[in-house]
């Protein structure tokens, strides 16, 4: 990712952070990273390595393991500083992974969208019950999973069928707008996008078609998947 | 030959949605083969991670890349190398070009390359130093049936080389789910020491509690491998963390793609 699109795209927005994260420039040009809501601490640990941002982004402030990243659960009591544009990006790339891609690629009109039908229709093994979710399962199901408010913090951009219907009618309309910001802080910011349903609202989909709308734990999603996989 | 300037890699691994160590060694690898600039861009991801095997899709943007090698951080082809990374990254065959010209060049997976029993081996000195290999008993951990990906063939594969070395009293491929079983070790093996490394990707609760357990270490001995050894009747049983948490793991993804133009990797229809 170029250094001057990630520039262009915070100057346009006026952002000064992406997600939970504030980034501030410093003088001699490198950037100190921290949880939005501890940028006025002084009390942090500080780490120096952009690879630290993975192990920053793996836990929440409970020691809970974040398998959505972009979930609004970012631990606090961190600062992290990297020296350039292109650590800048590394860190970012794995606190949000794949995220200024999609927002560099949208930026530029390139980015493709695939609708929820089309990602279920698309599983095998033992994702492929999934794509039998109802429309008003799906609408539900989106509704609470992806709400910004504890659930995920992108914009989803794809629709629920190729005929445009939206992704959930129980989600408040700023949640398809790029320029809101799903932090609800109501800053300029650069949208998280969400250009196709992810690995865990199928998971999440298959489960309402297995079990019932009310399961909400089933571990056979770990262990179960290549032994369903017989169609190789 | 790989061409740094015009060439990127990207490393497929499961990732878990419960497991928080399972994609930090293909993270590791991959920041190691970033440090050494093989590559004008080095990325990761996962099945059940992010960024997903779709996002993906959309790195690799400057146009100056024109060759991304992908190389699954798999143990085995299988399932996942044969079905799931060919649909997700629309992959069409090993070479695959894409609409801006880019051509993605799928390898073989990590866990398949010949330097594997090298690994194995050398990992297996470190776990036991000083312990002489002709009066020890390596064990190569498979997961065994359940998992359709070929790791039971893949570590009876590897066993099978070490074996031909004839520096180990024994060598034995064993198995969480299927004969010849791990939790039969005592049974197996006649040797006072015995070193057992798993054959996995990453560590994880097969490493970390299940294999242990059927070892018969005890729960709170259970602390990679820091406890070693282990005395358990009569014996010095010698455990080792996931072979792919090993550094030189990133050595062999690098000569994965290295050797992309003489061993492309296959794909099977999606369906
Ligand atoms: S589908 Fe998109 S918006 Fe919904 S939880 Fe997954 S990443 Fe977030």
């Amino acid at each position: 990712m170029s250094e001057t699109a990630l520039r262009a795209a915070l100057a346009k927005s006026g952002a000064a952070g992406i997600g939970q994260i504030s980034i501030a420039t410093r003088e001699d040009g490198s950037f100190a990273l921290t949880h939005h809501e501890d940028a006025a601490r002084d009390d942090l640990a500080l780490y120096a390595n952009a690879d630290d941002a993975a192990q920053l982004s793996r836990f929440d402030d409970a020691g809970n393991y974040r398998p959505l990243k972009t979930a609004p659960s970012l631990r606090h009591g961190w600062r992290l500083t990297v020296p350039d544009h292109r650590s800048l990006d590394f860190a970012l790339d794995l606190f949000y992974p794949g995220r200024l891609a999609a927002f560099l690629a949208w930026d530029r009109g390139r980015l493709v969208t695939t609708p929820l039908r089309e990602t279920l229709q698309r599983q095998t093994g033992m994702y492929r019950p999934a794509a039998k979710i109802s429309d008003p399962e799906a609408d539900g199901l989106v509704g609470s999973f992806c709400r910004s408010d504890g659930g995920c913090l992108r914009t989803i951009l794809w629709k629920r069928d190729r005929d445009g219907s939206p992704a959930s009618t129980l989600l408040p309309p700023e949640k398809f707008d790029p320029a809101h910001d799903q932090t609800g802080l109501g800053r300029p910011t650069v949208p998280l996008l969400c250009q196709e349903a992810c690995n865990l609202l199928v998971a999440e989909a298959r489960k309402i078609v297995k079990c019932g709308a009310s399961a909400d734990s089933d571990t056979s999603s770990e262990a179960g998947e290549p032994r369903d996989g017989t169609h190789q | 030959m790989i061409s740094s300037s015009t060439s990127a890699l990207l490393i497929v691994g499961h990732g878990s949605t419960v497991n928080p160590d399972s994609s930090a060694p293909t993270l590791q690898h991959g920041a190691e083969i970033r440090r050494r600039g093989i590559f004008s861009e080095v990325a990761c991801c996962f099945w059940k991670e992010e960024p997903s095997l779709r996002d993906a899709l959309l790195y690799f943007a400057d146009e100056t890349i024109r060759d991304v090698y992908v190389v699954p951080n798999f143990i085995s082809e299988g399932y996942f190398t044969r079905t799931v990374v060919p649909r997700e990254l629309e992959l069409t065959g090993p070479e695959t070009h894409r609409k801006s010209g880019q051509a993605w060049k799928y390898c073989k997976p990590a866990g398949s390359h010949e330097r594997m029993s090298e690994l194995l081996l050398q990992r297996a000195r470190e776990v036991a130093p000083g312990i002489p290999e002709a009066e020890t008993t390596l064990l190569v951990v498979g997961h065994g049936t359940s998992l359709n990906d070929n790791s039971a063939a893949a570590a009876k594969h590897q066993a099978g080389i070490i074996r031909g070395l004839n520096r180990y009293a024994a060598v034995l491929n064993v198995y969480m789910e299927e004969p010849p079983l791990v939790a039969d070790w005592l049974k197996l093996t006649r040797t006072r020491n015995v070193v057992v490394v798993p054959f996995f990707v990453s560590d994880g609760l097969h490493s970390d509690e299940d294999i242990p357990a059927l070892l018969g270490i005890r729960s709170q001995e259970r602390n990679g491998q820091d406890g070693n050894p282990h005395q358990i009747q009569g014996r010095s049983l010698f455990y080792s963390t996931a072979i792919g948490t090993d550094p030189k793991f990133a050595e062999v993804i690098i000569e994965q793609a290295a050797s992309f133009e003489t061993q492309g990797q296959e794909v099977e229809s999606a369906s």
